[in-house]
């Protein structure tokens, strides 16, 4: 299998004033292309940090070692590349959704695709993009949403909205911080079948969570504890 | 392609940003209308004060210049000059037909212009400043059908401008403030009004038994003369629009008001020799005098190139007399020779500063305006910090960030701004009736629409109790005090004048929108919003996309 994502060696550490406090400490971990990864351990352990530095949303500390995505170090990104890595090869699902309050699922859904866009050709592909968007939404079983605000949406909708939107660019990985923590059993359930689709059809796959039982559904575990990873 | 559709998303689905354009657009508004309302205030001044004397003014003491009328032909040939009128001014008591309380007659000082209609119209457009002349067809359309003007008995221009009756006897042009019977109304024409209110031709231009004016000569030594009085026919009324000249001036025929003061032509007598029929010897001629000469200036011509070549040509002009043989009166060697700015010095220099004055305070108060532009966008933009931490997750750019909230800004100084701009002409244009809505008392419908509305606000905060919300409550409780507080200053109130004619010169408040103050202001409230926004928002699209998303 080819290897996706990698991280050797990552530190991170944050500063709360004067203190600094050590999240990761030698977290090393691999992600094959079409993988499902589980990233398990208790709160506090690092295990949001590492995925946050996996897609390219937070940078390790300068003696770490580096994160390799398709055997590029992130670490070399300038703001252009790393503006389009979050953009185009990776996908974000976040636990508390952080869906635009303004915009409606369809313009929700179709945002990292707008941001991609010029407006020239935002004229030229607004219709299609539109179609795509509902498509891919009508697949999340959200059809009949299109026009809603987010607050109109129950947590399990608004969840598949995300993952549409985490989705839209079609990346090579989607990463998800604990996609199922602010539901019920049963519409997380429900999430976790829809990635499981998802993953089904090739994409790859890194899931942050506590719930041992969500992360018996992937291939691999990866347990993190006081910083780092062990094997 | 995010960045309009989040900033009009932004603009059209909170309430802060209203919040923010109303703060725009009454900063903006409330610049324009200060700002206005001097700048029309200075030019009211500037250009009464140059219509009523002409773009230069040659002037002397009340011993007056001898020989004018050369002088005047002199002027009249500088190709600078279009035409000059002579003019006698002076101060004198006016004794008006109608009673005082206690059975006498009411004496007013005037001051006493002597003029020549027919030269001063070319000057000064004396004919259009004779208030009860006949309307044209296009003013008549914009008066009430009320306006004494439209009755033909009221068009006195002719007489007006002979100063004359028809019969040929002398008459007095009254400044339109003069008469007490003379009643402005709210649209700025007058009415003739009895001492009951009601409107009665009888008292028109206080024709009764004529009015008596009396002057008193000045000899070129400085000692008085024997008062001369002498009985007018009022035949017209001027209106200049400044109030004081209006209250307090008196136009009459040149020739009249020479006679009265010596300033006529006249015989010089030998104190020692006396003729063969035994009378003192005549051995020359005193001519005739004017006081002020104001002259109008070519078109094109400056008002201080004229003053430079009146005053050239005046020193041709005493070069002449004095070689003239035989004259027992010579022109002064020096007269005042003024253009009407320097003229006025002493009325437009303090309404000048006043003006610079009000720029200078109110530059402060856009800088508060400025800031306070700036806390609202602050919070808009705090508000939006985990927004920002999603665009960036989802490959937003730092600038396509910062651009958003630059176009939100923008979008919010460009509505503001325009609205400010619509709602300070919107007052400006209507300022005299908002400023004559406020000297009547209020209608009663408007009485009792406050107090209905003062119920109905009492009767939702009582309702906002019952269903025990506090937010209702709250804002009822307030809206009906504030409407309590606004019925009780509509029942209180009996009219006040804010606009004092007498102290402000004119008898209406200006109604132009300084286009610069405008343009530069809206400009200064577009740049003010998107500086707002931007600060705050590039510091949020510095903001790691991991801080932003957890901010909570």
């Amino acid at each position: 299998m080819t290897m996706l994502l990698a991280a050797e060696h990552v530190k991170k550490t944050y500063r709360l004033g004067k203190v600094a406090v050590p999240v990761l400490r030698d977290a090393s971990m691999t992600v094959a292309e079409g993988e499902w990864v589980s990233i398990v351990g208790s709160s506090g352990s690092g295990k949001s940090t590492l995925l946050h530095l996996l897609g390219g949303l937070d940078r390790p500390d300068a003696d770490s070692g580096p994160i390799r995505f398709n055997g590029a170090d992130l670490r070399a990104f300038g703001p252009a590349r790393q503006n389009h890595y979050r953009n185009r090869d990776v996908g974000f699902v976040f636990q508390f959704y952080h869906l635009l309050p303004e915009l409606t699922v369809l313009e929700n859904a179709m945002l990292p695709a707008l941001v991609g866009l010029s407006r020239l050709r935002w004229l030229g592909e607004r219709s299609a993009l539109r179609d795509r968007t509902a498509e891919l939404l009508k697949t999340c079983g959200l059809s009949h949403r299109l026009g809603h605000r987010p607050a109109e949406l129950s947590g399990g909708e608004r969840q598949r909205v995300a993952i549409a939107r985490a989705l839209i660019n079609e990346p090579k990985v989607l990463l998800a911080d604990e996609p199922t923590g602010n539901l019920d059993v049963r519409t997380g359930s429900g999430i976790l079948d829809l990635l499981a689709e998802r993953q089904a059809a090739g994409l790859t796959l890194v899931m942050v969570t506590h719930d041992e039982s969500v992360a018996a559904r992937a291939h691999r575990r990866v347990r993190i504890a006081d910083g780092a990873v062990e094997h | 392609m995010y960045a309009p559709l989040l900033a009009n998303r932004y603009l059209t689905s909170r309430i802060i940003p209203f919040i923010a354009v109303a703060a725009v657009a009454l900063c903006v508004a409330l610049v324009i209308i200060v700002v206005s309302v001097m700048s029309g205030f200075l030019d009211m001044v500037r250009e009464s004060g140059k219509t009523l004397i002409g773009d230069v003014v040659v002037s002397r003491d009340i011993t007056g210049i001898p020989y004018y009328e050369e002088l005047i032909r002199d002027i009249e040939a500088l190709p600078e000059a279009e035409a000059a009128s002579p003019i006698i001014e002076t101060y004198g008591l006016l004794q008006m037909p109608y009673g005082t309380s206690d059975g006498g007659s009411s004496i007013e000082t005037v001051q006493v212009w002597g003029i020549d209609p027919a030269t001063l119209d070319r000057v000064t457009e004396y004919r259009g400043k004779l208030y009860w002349a006949k309307p044209t067809d296009e003013a008549a359309r914009t008066m009430l059908p009320d306006d004494p003007r439209l009755d033909p008995m009221y068009q006195r221009q002719a007489e007006g401008f002979a100063l004359a009756t028809a019969e040929g006897q002398p008459g007095l042009v009254t400044g339109i403030e003069i008469s007490p019977f003379n009643r402005r109304t709210t649209d700025g024409s007058y009415r003739t009004e009895s001492p009951l209110g009601k409107q009665d031709a009888g008292f028109f231009l206080p024709n009764t038994s004529g009015a008596t004016l009396t002057l008193v000569p000045v000899t070129d030594r400085g000692s008085l003369g024997g008062e001369k009085k002498r009985r007018f026919a009022i035949v017209n009324e001027f209106q200049s629009g400044v109030y004081q000249i209006d209250a307090q001036r008196v136009l009459a025929p040149i020739a009249v008001v020479q006679e009265m003061l010596r300033l006529d032509r006249a015989p010089i007598v030998s104190p020692d020799e006396l003729d063969e029929n035994g009378r003192p010897k005549v051995v020359g001629e005193s001519p005739a005098r004017a006081t002020t000469i104001v002259v109008k200036a070519a078109a094109g011509v400056s008002p201080a190139r004229l003053r430079d070549a009146v005053n050239a040509c005046y020193s041709q002009f005493v070069d002449r007399k004095l070689g003239e043989r035989g004259l027992r009166v010579l022109p002064p060697p020096m007269v005042s020779v003024a253009t009407w700015e320097e003229r006025l010095a002493d009325l437009i220099g303090p309404v000048q500063k006043e003006r610079e004055m009000m720029r200078i305070l109110f530059s402060i108060v856009y800088v508060v305006c400025a800031a306070l532009v700036l806390a609202i966008f602050w919070a808009i933009v705090q508000e939006k910090t985990r927004d920002i931490g999603i665009l960036r997750a989802v490959g937003a750019s730092r600038v396509g960030v910062l651009w958003i909230f630059l176009r939100y800004g923008l979008l919010i100084g460009v509505v503001g701004s325009m609205l400010g701009v619509l709602l300070a002409w919107g007052i400006v244009a209507r300022l005299n009736d908002i400023h004559d809505l406020l000297g009547m008392p209020a209608a009663t419908w408007l009485k009792v629409l406050a107090w209905v509305a003062c119920a109905g606000g009492l009767a939702l905060t009582v309702r906002g109790l019952v269903r025990a919300s506090a937010l209702h409550t709250v804002f009822w409780f307030f809206a009906t005090v504030a409407l309590v507080a606004i019925g009780v200053a509509l029942t209180l109130h009996r009219g006040f004048l804010v606009w004092d004619p007498s102290v402000y010169y004119f008898s209406r408040i200006p109604t132009r929108i300084d286009l610069f103050t405008a343009t530069t202001t809206m400009v200064g409230g577009i740049v003010f919003s998107v500086i707002g926004a931007a600060i705050p928002a590039a510091r949020a699209a510095d903001t790691d996309p991991v801080k932003s998303l957890r901010y909570e």
